[in-house]
């Protein structure tokens, strides 16, 4: 008796030398067996085609960007690079720079291609003593004294998730509405929100709470909380306890 | 990877395989939007990792298998999110709804959504990519009698949504 998964196999051409003659042989003697085989190999056919309809589609431009070593839908911000000017350089021949031990870092920065379009959203972000973005003023605060859960119509920035990173550092995401609407992550150095990744949102027009979570879920911040992050993010008791400790590393 | 010839060279590569990837990633991911996400997080893995590529093995199960361990990361964190994390998912909704309607209208993709996840990926591995069962066993990480039997079953199933005549004809 042949079992139906190697009838299977066969219609699928994975069977050996030797079971294939055996099924064969089976095929000529038994019609059933001959016409069950067939089915094998029509619902193939069949499934060949499922959802292809989406081959048909445009491929959206951030994927294509993706596959060639660039992320440039958002306008991501290369922290690394976040001097203006630099922004149009190469950014497969950036990648290819990489050092296997850089790797971990680079996924953090984001995947950007640049300084895209940043106008600058004046007070909340600007460029760090060491080059890098730094979260300011209204942001600094927020970052600071903001818990997850709040949702004041007042508030300059909404908080999304908190979490330890890795290296020690707390580490926050924020987004950003209005004019400047963005979202970032930002960790915790020395005495200040050091901005280590940044995606701006889509331009106006789209609906505002689904562009929210749209640009907070972004890929390259996903990417980067899931490459930094170490355990569990901070529930509410532990944002609490990590403001009070001014956010500085536990030992 | 020693060349930058080589390195552009499969990331074209890697573009023209895109549009299989993204009918893969719908068949793990039912939101489309989401499902390209999962794929551009494979993509940009996939790149950072070139060196981990074997030029023997193909290229497609070795992008597929990126995307399905991109997937199942991707599940964890938002589980972990989801405790914390914004409430604010209401547009994924009407995306999930209408993917729903779109789904009643094709009968092969309904009835391949409907398989349990194990069965649904054996089969688009197979039937719908064509990767043989090695490859397809390899990108699921299962043992091949895994694989088989989780075909087998998703087959058997698709039959009887599909209104094919059934197992055992007599």
């Amino acid at each position: 008796m042949i079992s139906d998964e190697t009838l299977m196999a066969y219609a699928d051409g994975e069977a050996d030398a030797e079971s294939r003659s055996q099924v064969e042989a089976a095929m000529r003697e038994d019609p059933k067996i001959a016409a069950r085989v067939e089915q094998h190999r029509a619902l193939h056919e069949l499934m060949r085609g499922a959802g292809s309809s989406v081959l048909d589609e445009p491929v959206p431009e951030r994927l294509i960007a993706a596959a060639r070593g660039r992320t440039l839908n958002a306008g991501v911000v290369d922290l690394s690079r976040a001097k203006g000017g630099r922004a149009a350089r190469n950014a497969a021949a950036r990648w290819r720079g990489w050092q296997p031990a850089a790797m971990a870092a680079s996924l953090l920065l984001g995947l950007g291609v640049g300084y895209l379009g940043w106008h600058g959203s004046g007070a909340l972000i600007r460029t760090g003593s060491g080059g890098g973005l730094v979260a300011a003023a209204g942001l600094a605060d927020t970052l600071s004294s903001q818990l997850s859960d709040d949702r004041s119509p007042a508030r300059v920035a909404t908080t999304g998730v908190s979490f330890r990173a890795k290296t020690g550092e707390y580490c926050r995401t924020f987004t950003l509405a209005g004019a400047d609407a963005s979202s970032g992550l930002a960790c915790h150095e020395g005495n200040g929100w050091k901005i280590k990744v940044l995606v701006q949102s889509a331009p106006e027009g789209s609906g505002t709470n689904f562009r929210t979570a749209a640009s907070e879920l972004s890929p390259a911040i996903r990417a980067a909380i899931d490459g930094a992050i170490e355990g569990e993010p901070l529930d509410h008791a532990g944002e609490v306890a990590a403001r009070q400790a001014g956010w500085a590393p536990p030992h | 990877m020693s060349t930058n010839e080589s390195v552009e060279n499969i990331q074209e590569q890697i573009v023209a395989l895109l549009p299989r990837l993204r009918r893969f990633a719908r068949n793990l991911v039912r939101n489309p939007h989401d499902a390209d996400d999962v794929v551009q997080i494979a993509v940009e893995r996939a790149l950072l990792r070139l060196d981990q590529w074997r030029s023997d093995a193909r290229l497609d199960s070795w992008l597929f298998k990126i995307l399905r361990n991109a997937w199942i990361d991707e599940v964890r964190a938002r589980g972990r999110r989801a405790k914390i994390f914004m409430p604010e998912e209401a547009g994924e909704q009407v995306g999930e709804a209408l993917m729903e309607r779109e789904i009643d209208r094709l009968s092969t993709e309904a009835a391949l959504a409907r398989l349990p996840e194990d069965q649904r990926l054996a089969v688009g591995l197979v039937l719908v990519e064509g990767l043989s069962y090695k490859d397809a066993a390899d990108v699921l990480e299962v043992p091949i009698g895994t694989l088989t039997s989780r075909l087998a079953r998703g087959r058997e199933a698709l039959q009887g949504m599909l209104r094919l005549p059934q197992g055992d004809p007599s």
